[in-house]
C-alpha cells in the first residue's frame, strides 16, 4: 500500500470520529439535551486530563489493569497449554471437546455470583471471571492453529533427526504462534469488557466502580470518562499486542 | 462398532455435563458451606423457578429484549458488513470507529442509556443491539473481504448489476463467515441481556439471579446460573443445527463458538 491510500485511508477513518464529536457537540451546545444527561466533549476531555493526574484515578487504573493482566496471563499459559495438549493427544481431545463444548457458550457473567460467594470480593473472584471469559479463544485458536500445522513440516524435522518430544516445541508451537496471537487478541478485548463489567457489579475500586459511583450521584461528566479510558486502554493493549506479532512473527511470510 | 463410536460422540457434551455437575457435587460436599449448596439441590430449586408464574414472565421478557436486539442488530450489521469488505473506502471509513467502540463493554452503557431512555425496554434492546452488531459486522467484513474476485468478475460479465453481485454473490459466498458471527452475537447477546438486567433492577432474568445474590437465597442464585447455562447451550445448539443446514456446502471452520463478553 502506498503512502497515498494510507492517507486517504487515516481521513477517511477521522471523518466519522469527528462527526460524531461534531453531533455531540451540537446537541449539547444547542441545548437538546441538558448538561446533566450529555455533558458536552470538552468538559468530559477536560476532566478526563484532570483526572489522568489524580492518584486516586491511577489507583483505579492500576487495580483494573492487575486484574486485565493476571486474568489474561492465565488465560494464555492455560488456554495454550490446553489447546496444544488436546492437539496432540487424540485422548485428551476426546475428554476437553465436550467440556469445551458445552462451557464455551455458557455466559459466564452468570457464574459471576457462583464465583463471588466462593472466592469473595477481592481480586481473585474478578480475576478468574477474566480468566475463564478470555480462556476460550486462546485455548480454540491455539487448538485450530496446532491441528493446521503441515504434516510434511512435521515429516522433514523427524527425518532431520528431531526427537518426538521435542517436535512439539519445535516445530507446532512456532507454526501454530499466528492463529494463537489472534486468539490473544480476541482474548485481550474480552478481558478489557469483563474486568469493567465485574468491577460494576461489586467492588470497591477500579474503573468499573468509578462508573458506578458516577451514576449513583447522578455525575454524567464522571460516567463518560471511565467508560472513554477502558477504551484507550483497549486501544494501547490491542498497539501492544500489535507490536509483539509482529515481532514474533518477523520471519513468516504475511503479518 | 462405529455407532457405537458415533453414539459415544453424539452423546459427549452430555456426558460431559453429567460430569462438570458431578464435580460441583463433590466439591460442594467437601468444602460444606452454605454459600455453596450441592448440585442436585440447585437443580431442585430450578423447578419451582421455573413454575413461578411471575419469574417465568421475566425470563420469557428477557428473551424477547434479547430476540428483538439480535434480530434488528444482524439486519442491520450484515449489509453494513458486507459493504465495509466490498468497498474499501466504506471500510477505512467505518474501521477506526469500530476498533474505538470494540473494547468499550456495551453492558456498561447501561447507566448512560438509561439516564436518556428510562429504565424500560427500549433501553435495554439498545444495549443488546449495540453488543451484538460488532461481531456480526467484523465477520461479515471478513467474510466478503474473502470472495473470489473472478467469481465477481464473471458476474458482472453476465450483467449482473452491483447490487445483484452483492446478494447472489457475495453474501452466499460469505454466509459460512456470517454465520460465525452470529453465533458469537448469540452468546454475546444472552451475556449482555443478563447484565444489562443486572445493572437496571427492573425485571428479567439478570434481576431474579443478582437480587436472590443480595437477599443470599443461595439455591436460587444457583439454580439461575442452571437456567441461564441451559439457555447459552440451548440456543447455541440450535443455532449450530441452523448453520450447518444452510451452509452443509462449505467445510467447518470453528465448529466452537469463541463467546465474548
Amino acid at each position: 500500500m502506498n503512502l497515498r491510500s494510507v492517507i486517504t485511508d487515516v481521513l477517511l477513518g477521522i471523518v466519522p470520529i469527528a462527526l460524531a464529536i461534531a453531533l455531540w457537540q451540537a446537541i449539547s451546545s444547542f441545548g437538546y439535551a441538558p448538561v446533566t444527561l450529555l455533558p458536552p466533549p470538552g468538559m468530559v476531555f477536560q476532566r478526563l486530563a484532570q483526572q489522568l493526574l489524580t492518584s486516586s484515578f491511577q489507583h483505579a487504573v492500576a487495580a483494573t489493569l492487575f486484574r486485565l493482566f493476571a486474568g489474561f496471563s492465565i488465560a494464555v499459559v492455560v488456554g495454550v497449554a490446553v489447546g496444544l495438549a488436546a492437539a496432540a493427544s487424540p485422548a485428551i481431545n476426546a475428554v476437553v471437546r465436550p467440556i469445551v463444548r458445552v462451557l464455551a457458550p455458557l455466559p459466564k457473567v452468570a457464574l459471576y455470583p457462583a464465583l463471588l460467594l466462593l472466592l469473595g470480593f477481592g481480586h481473585e473472584s474478578k480475576i478468574t471471571l477474566v480468566a475463564a471469559d478470555a480462556l476460550f479463544p486462546i485455548l480454540l485458536s491455539t487448538y485450530y492453529g496446532a491441528s493446521m500445522v503441515e504434516q510434511k513440516l512435521i515429516w522433514s524435522a523427524m527425518a532431520a533427526g528431531t526427537p518426538r518430544h521435542q517436535i512439539w516445541f519445535k516445530v507446532v508451537l512456532p507454526a501454530a504462534v499466528p492463529s494463537i496471537l489472534t486468539g490473544c487478541r480476541i482474548g485481550l478485548v474480552i478481558s478489557c469488557i469483563v474486568v469493567f463489567l465485574a468491577e460494576m457489579i461489586t467492588s470497591t475500586e477500579g474503573l468499573g466502580h468509578l462508573l458506578v459511583t458516577a451514576a449513583r450521584t447522578f455525575q454524567a461528566v464522571d460516567m463518560f470518562v471511565p467508560l472513554i479510558t477502558i477504551s484507550l486502554l483497549g486501544l494501547i493493549l490491542n498497539g501492544l499486542l500489535q507490536a509483539v506479532r509482529s515481532y514474533l512473527l518477523r520471519g513468516f511470510p504475511e503479518v | 462398532m462405529i455407532t457405537g463410536s458415533a453414539l459415544l460422540s453424539r452423546a459427549a457434551p452430555l456426558l460431559a455435563c453429567i460430569g462438570l455437575l458431578a464435580i460441583w457435587q463433590i466439591a460442594a460436599l467437601i468444602l460444606n458451606t452454605d454459600s455453596f449448596p450441592t448440585a442436585l439441590e440447585a437443580i431442585r430449586a430450578v423447578p419451582s423457578i421455573l413454575g413461578d408464574k411471575e419469574s417465568l414472565i421475566n425470563i420469557l421478557a428477557s428473551l424477547r429484549r434479547m430476540a428483538i436486539g439480535f434480530s434488528v442488530a444482524v439486519a442491520l450489521a450484515i449489509p453494513l458488513g458486507l459493504m465495509m469488505g466490498r468497498n474499501r473506502y466504506v471500510a477505512s471509513f467505518f474501521n477506526p470507529l469500530l476498533m474505538i467502540t470494540y473494547p468499550v463493554p456495551k453492558a456498561a452503557l447501561m447507566p448512560i442509556i438509561m439516564l436518556w431512555l428510562g429504565v424500560g425496554d427500549i433501553a435495554k434492546m439498545l444495549v443488546i443491539f449495540l453488543g451484538v452488531s460488532l461481531p456480526v459486522i467484523y465477520h461479515s467484513f471478513q467474510g466478503a473481504r474473502a470472495v473470489e474476485e473472478k467469481m465477481l468478475w464473471s458476474g458482472a460479465a453476465m450483467g449482473l448489476s452491483a447490487a445483484q453481485r452483492m446478494i447472489r454473490i457475495v453474501l452466499p459466498a460469505a454466509l459460512p463467515e456470517i454465520l460465525t458471527g452470529c453465533r458469537t452475537g448469540l452468546v454475546l447477546a444472552l451475556i449482555t441481556m443478563v447484565t444489562s438486567e443486572m445493572i437496571a433492577r427492573q425485571s428479567g432474568a439478570g434481576n431474579i439471579l443478582f437480587n436472590a445474590l443480595d437477599m443470599g437465597q443461595y439455591d436460587t442464585v444457583y439454580a439461575m446460573i442452571i437456567i441461564i447455562g441451559a439457555m447459552g447451550i440451548g440456543l447455541d445448539a440450535a443455532f449450530e443445527k441452523l448453520r450447518s443446514r444452510l451452509v452443509r456446502w462449505s467445510e467447518p471452520g470453528f465448529d466452537i463458538p469463541l463467546s465474548f463478553a
